[in-house]
C-alpha cells in the first residue's frame, strides 16, 4: 500500500449468491485528499463497489485496506463507519428519521457522543452543506436538493476520512447540481464520486476509473480519457459535450 | 403529502406544555382505564373529561368531528343490533313491530361513549407533539429502542410507499386503466401490490445497508432532553386521581 493511499483494492471480486461476478478483480488507489471519479455503465459494479468498501458486502481478507482498516475482519469492520461516508443514490434510503436534526445527529449518537458535541456536529455539518434553519422538516417534504444536502450532512457530521458519493447529481435539478458541484471540491478528505454525469466528474475529480463488467479497464486524467470516444464507445459511455 | 397517520401538532396548546414523558403517562393509561367503564354514568363523565383535554389540546374541531364520525359510522354497525338482541332483561320497550331491550341500548350506549373517550384522549395526547417526540418518551418511558426505532422507520417509509403507490396509480390510468370488479382487473390490483411489496422489500434492504453504514447497532440514540416541571407533576396526578376515581365510582354503580 503506498504510504499516502487511504484506499488500497487489490483484485477485489464479488459476486451476489446465485448472480452473475459484480466485481472481477479490481484494483486501484485512492491517495489522501484526492478525489477519483468512478464511471461505468449501468450495471458495471460501481455501487457494489462502495458496498464493498463500507464493508456492508462482505469482501475475503486482504482483497482491501480502507483507511488502514480490512473490511473482511470483524474489528475492523465496526469502525468503518467513523472512516468511511457513503452517500447512496436515493437520499430516501438513508433519510430514515423523522426529522432532518434526528437523521444528521444519528451517525455522531451511535459514535457515542455526546449530546452537545452531536449539537455541534449537526450545526457545523448542516452549514456546510448549506442547509441551515432545515432541522426540524420532515425528511419526505424536502425537494430532491434539499434531500441531498441533508443526506451528505448526516454523513460529514461523523467526520469520516473517505467519501464515496453514488451518484450524487441524480434527482438534482439544474440548480441543485451546480451547487453541488460547488460544494465537491469544498468537502474535507479523500472521495470517490460514482456517477453517469461526465461532465461534474471533469469539474470535481482529478483521476478517473472506468469499470464495466466489473473490471477496472482504465484510469487516467480525466480530460484524457473522458475524450477517447474509441474507449467511450467501448464501455457503453459518451465524451462529455465540452470534450467534443 | 398527507397520511392518515399524519396529526396536525398544535404546539401552542396548553396541553402541549406537558412534558410529554409524564403526558404520555397519564393519558395511556386513562384511555386503558375508558375501556374499563361499565355504566352510563361513569362514561359520560369520561366522555366530558376527554372533551376537556380536546379543549386544552385545541384539536381542530373539523378535523376532530370527521375521525369521530367516521369512527361513529364503523362502530354503528355493530353497536345498532345490540338493542334488538336479548340481555335477559324482565321488560322489553315494543315500539311498533321492534321489540328493545334497554339494557342493549345502555350497553350501545357505554360502548360508544367509551369508544369517543378512548379516540378522543389518544387524539388529544397524538396532537399536542411531534410523532418523533412521542416516540422519544415512550423510550424514557421504558419501551424498548428496537421498537420505537421500528415504530420511527414505519411512520418515515409508509410516506415513501404511500408516495410510490400513487406514482403506479398514475401510471395505471394513463394507460387507461379504470378500477372495476372483473377478474382482470383483480389480477391488476394483485400485481400492483405485488410490485409494491417487492419494491418496498428493496428500499428495506438498501435502508439496513444506510443503517448499518452510520453505525446503527440496534439500540436507540435520542437527542431529545425531557425536564420535569411542577406542572407536570400536578397534571398526571390530577389526571391520575379523576381517572382513579372514575374507576371506582363505577365499581360502586356496578
Amino acid at each position: 500500500m503506498p504510504p499516502d493511499a487511504v484506499i488500497d483494492v487489490r483484485g477485489l471480486t464479488f459476486a451476489y449468491p446465485g448472480g452473475p461476478t459484480a466485481l472481477n478483480g479490481v484494483s486501484f488507489q485512492l491517495a489522501a485528499g484526492e478525489s477519483v471519479g468512478l464511471v461505468g455503465p449501468n450495471g458495471a459494479g460501481k455501487t457494489t463497489l462502495f458496498l464493498c468498501l463500507s464493508g456492508v458486502l462482505p469482501v475475503k481478507p486482504g482483497m482491501a485496506r480502507v483507511a488502514g482498516l480490512d473490511p473482511a475482519v470483524a474489528t475492523d469492520k465496526r469502525r468503518l463507519p467513523t472512516k468511511v461516508g457513503i452517500i447512496f443514490q436515493n437520499s430516501d434510503d438513508q433519510l430514515f428519521n423523522t426529522t432532518v436534526l434526528d437523521d444528521v445527529a444519528f451517525g455522531p449518537l451511535n459514535l457515542g457522543c455526546q449530546p452537545e458535541e452531536v449539537r455541534k456536529r449537526v450545526a457545523e455539518a448542516l452549514a456546510r452543506v448549506g442547509a441551515e434553519g432545515l432541522e426540524q422538516r420532515v425528511p419526505q417534504l424536502l425537494s430532491g436538493g434539499e434531500k441531498r444536502r441533508v443526506a451528505l450532512a448526516g454523513v460529514l457530521a461523523m467526520h469520516p476520512e473517505i467519501l464515496l458519493l453514488d451518484e450524487p447529481s441524480m434527482y438534482l435539478d439544474p440548480r441543485g447540481r451546480r451547487e453541488l458541484i460547488r460544494l465537491l471540491p469544498t468537502l474535507p478528505g479523500s472521495r470517490i464520486v460514482a456517477s453517469h454525469d461526465l461532465e461534474m466528474i471533469l469539474e470535481t475529480c482529478q483521476r478517473t476509473l472506468i469499470l464495466d463488467q466489473g473490471r477496472v479497464v482504465a484510469q487516467g486524467q480525466p480530460r484524457e480519457l473522458l475524450a477517447n470516444a474509441a474507449l467511450m464507445e467501448r464501455h457503453g459511455l459518451e465524451v462529455p459535450y465540452s470534450l467534443r | 403529502m398527507t397520511l392518515a397517520v399524519a396529526f396536525p401538532v398544535r404546539l401552542g396548546a396548553p396541553l402541549s406544555r406537558v412534558d410529554p414523558r409524564w403526558k404520555l403517562a397519564a393519558l395511556v393509561p386513562v384511555a386503558a382505564v375508558a375501556g374499563m367503564l361499565q355504566t352510563l354514568g361513569a362514561a359520560s363523565a369520561a366522555l366530558i373529561g376527554a372533551f376537556v383535554l380536546a379543549a386544552l389540546a385545541r384539536l381542530p374541531l373539523r378535523w376532530y368531528l370527521d375521525r369521530i364520525a367516521t369512527l361513529a359510522a364503523a362502530l354503528a354497525l355493530f353497536l345498532a343490533l345490540l338493542p334488538f338482541l336479548d340481555h335477559g332483561d324482565e321488560g322489553r320497550w315494543t315500539v311498533g313491530f321492534l321489540s328493545l331491550s334497554p339494557k342493549g341500548l345502555t350497553l350501545a350506549a357505554v360502548l360508544l361513549l367509551k369508544a369517543l373517550t378512548v379516540t378522543t384522549v389518544l387524539l388529544a395526547a397524538a396532537t399536542t407533539a411531534p410523532m418523533q417526540v412521542h416516540l422519544k418518551a415512550l423510550h424514557a418511558l421504558g419501551v424498548p429502542g428496537l421498537v420505537v426505532q421500528l415504530s420511527a422507520l414505519t411512520l418515515r417509509y409508509l410516506a415513501v410507499v404511500h408516495a410510490e403507490f400513487s406514482r403506479i396509480r398514475i401510471a395505471l390510468r394513463v394507460r387507461g386503466y379504470r378500477q372495476r370488479f372483473t377478474p382482470a382487473s383483480l389480477r391488476t390490483v394483485g400485481h400492483v401490490t405485488g410490485m409494491l411489496l417487492v419494491r418496498a422489500s428493496d428500499q428495506s434492504e438498501r435502508v439496513a445497508q444506510a443503517l448499518r453504514c452510520r453505525g446503527f447497532d440496534g439500540r436507540f440514540h435520542a437527542l431529545t432532553q425531557f425536564q420535569t416541571s411542577v406542572w407536570d407533576v400536578a397534571f398526571f396526578l390530577m389526571v391520575a386521581g379523576t381517572a382513579t376515581g372514575l374507576l371506582y365510582w363505577d365499581l360502586l354503580q356496578r
